[in-house]
């Protein structure tokens, strides 16, 4: 077995290939975050809402979603989905970087439908006369949700949220069957133009290791500083 | 397949260095004795279609460097034998002298010169780039900052970037994969290895009139024969052989015989012709 070349992860070439590809993992990421968070709160609300229609709605979508693999959603935003577009919107977006954002509407998606749960699980654990008080103290719906009831929520929902927030991060990487760019799919390709699959991968290992123990260990402090209050 | 760790070439060509010391000379000229036997060994992969694989009716030997081995006993007046060989055994029979020629859908590289001889290049294959004709796009310098779509792990990506550095390969699980992307218009251009282009391409059908095989291939790979190192009087019957077929124009019969639009491989014509042993580095 050849020695474990290490010059090819410190610079040239390869180097840059992998960097570029834990860049895109990284900007899959917070981008997901950013949206599937505000989407996942959403659906919770729906699901917990008084309109039967908007519950129902809600939980067809929170079913279909987290029931089906995360790999199909991506073939599925990616070659299935865009084909119902007229023409020239999709020309629009093959121009530009179709594989990433095919991959951020797929994990934005499959993140949100898990996230809702956990929202709504936290939401259900602020006992109901809190929301009764709130109204009696003359506040409306959104209000006695926005003052009252998501402030206590959301206190215990942000470990799970974390917790689920380390799953997209590795879910990030099967964004590689559409043709991301991303870091399994840049160690792929040095893996083939340099066969030096040991290296290629290591790195790969290494960043998602290190990147899922900092999230690990940010649910850890957010415990110990934040713990759920007692209700 | 890749195996990780060793390359491909590295049990061969060990064995083929001890075998260049042990191997004593014997034959001073391999042809003479070759007409003493009366009859001609060649080595073929026999399970490479339509190269050399076995004809399932007559149990024979049948393919393209088959009918070529064929002619090449007729003229030196012996008998064709044909000795089935793997892949990586190749090299290292010739030089133990258990066939006496290789028919094996070798390919001619810089690398192998110095541990055997070739006959004149009998068939040039590589990767080719499809298009829609929408795109506009005539030749393979045009993919320039374009999206090229291909296969993971395969050489078709490299190869493409040698060429055109700034083109923008996107690779998927599969070729088939690929070859969804470029019809659905994902990138302008899919490559593959020709043999599987071409039958993609036919998959398409009547819409095949709306795409375009660009005609340069992205990496040659020329075959040929392989004959032991300094046998000067069996490379030139060979030779001879190859050339007088190309002149008669039988050689491209032969090529549309195995390859041509009448078989499964569809290739529309011969791109190239019998007449070089020169390979590039």
């Amino acid at each position: 077995m050849p020695a474990f070349d290490f010059s090819l992860l410190l610079s040239g070439h390869y180097h840059d290939m992998l960097l570029a590809g834990l860049r895109l993992s990284l900007q899959l990421l917070w981008l997901t975050l950013l949206l599937a968070v505000p989407l996942a709160l959403l659906i919770a609300l729906l699901r917990l809402s008084a309109v039967a229609a908007l519950r129902g709605l809600a939980w067809l979508f929170v079913e279909l979603v987290r029931n089906v693999p995360l790999l199909a959603h991506m073939l599925f935003w990616y070659f299935g989905a865009p084909e119902i577009l007229p023409e020239p919107v999709r020309e629009w977006l093959y121009a530009r970087n179709f594989e990433a954002l095919a991959a951020v509407v797929a994990l934005t998606l499959y993140t949100a439908a898990y996230m809702s749960e956990d929202v709504r699980s936290g939401i259900r654990a602020v006992p109901q006369v809190q929301f009764e008080a709130g109204r009696a103290l003359g506040f409306g719906f959104l209000s006695t949700l926005r003052l009252v009831v998501l402030p206590q929520a959301l206190r215990v929902t942000v470990p799970p949220l974390i917790s689920q927030t380390l799953n997209l991060w590795k879910n990030t990487s099967i964004a590689t069957v559409i043709g991301t760019a991303e870091m399994m799919y840049q160690a792929s390709r040095v893996e083939t133009e340099t066969f030096r699959s040991f290296e290629a991968f290591v790195f790969a290992t290494v960043s998602y290791l290190f990147v899922s123990l900092l999230i690990t260990g940010l649910a850890s402090w957010y415990q110990y500083r934040f713990p759920a209050r007692s209700l | 397949m890749r195996i990780p760790f060793s390359g491909p070439f590295v049990v061969p060509a060990l064995l083929a260095a001890l075998l260049t010391f042990t191997a004593v000379a014997a034959q001073a000229d391999q042809l003479a004795d070759i007409k003493k036997k009366g009859e001609i060994v060649f080595g073929v992969l026999g399970i490479d279609e339509p190269n050399s694989f076995v004809d399932p009716k007559t149990r024979e030997f049948i393919g393209y460097e088959v009918d070529l081995a064929n002619a090449v006993a007729k003229q030196i007046g012996v008998k064709p034998v044909f000795k089935q060989l793997a892949v990586a055994a190749r090299i290292p029979e010739l030089q133990q002298g258990h066939v006496d020629v290789l028919a094996a859908s070798l390919t001619h590289n810089k690398e192998r010169e110095s541990q055997v001889d070739f006959g004149l290049t009998h068939f040039v294959t590589g990767s080719k780039v499809l298009v829609k004709k929408s795109s506009g796009i005539k030749n393979v310098a045009e993919l320039a900052g374009k999206k090229a779509l291909t296969v993971k792990g395969g050489t078709q990506g490299p190869n493409l970037l040698k060429l055109v550095p700034t083109a923008e390969v996107v690779t998927f699980e599969s070729t088939q994969q690929a070859f969804q992307a470029l019809q659905q218009g994902k990138g302008v251009a899919y490559v593959n290895d020709e043999a599987s282009l071409l039958s993609d391409f036919a998959k398409l059908g009547a819409a095949g009139k709306d795409y375009l095989i660009l005609p340069q291939n992205l990496n040659v790979e020329p075959l040929a024969f392989g004959i032991k190192k300094g046998e000067a009087a069996v490379k030139v019957a060979i030779d001879e052989t190859l050339r007088a077929l190309e002149k008669s124009g039988q050689a491209n019969q032969i090529f549309l015989k195995w390859y041509g639009p009448q078989t499964p491989l569809k290739f529309p014509k011969r791109n190239f012709k019998i007449d070089s042993d020169k390979v590039e580095g």
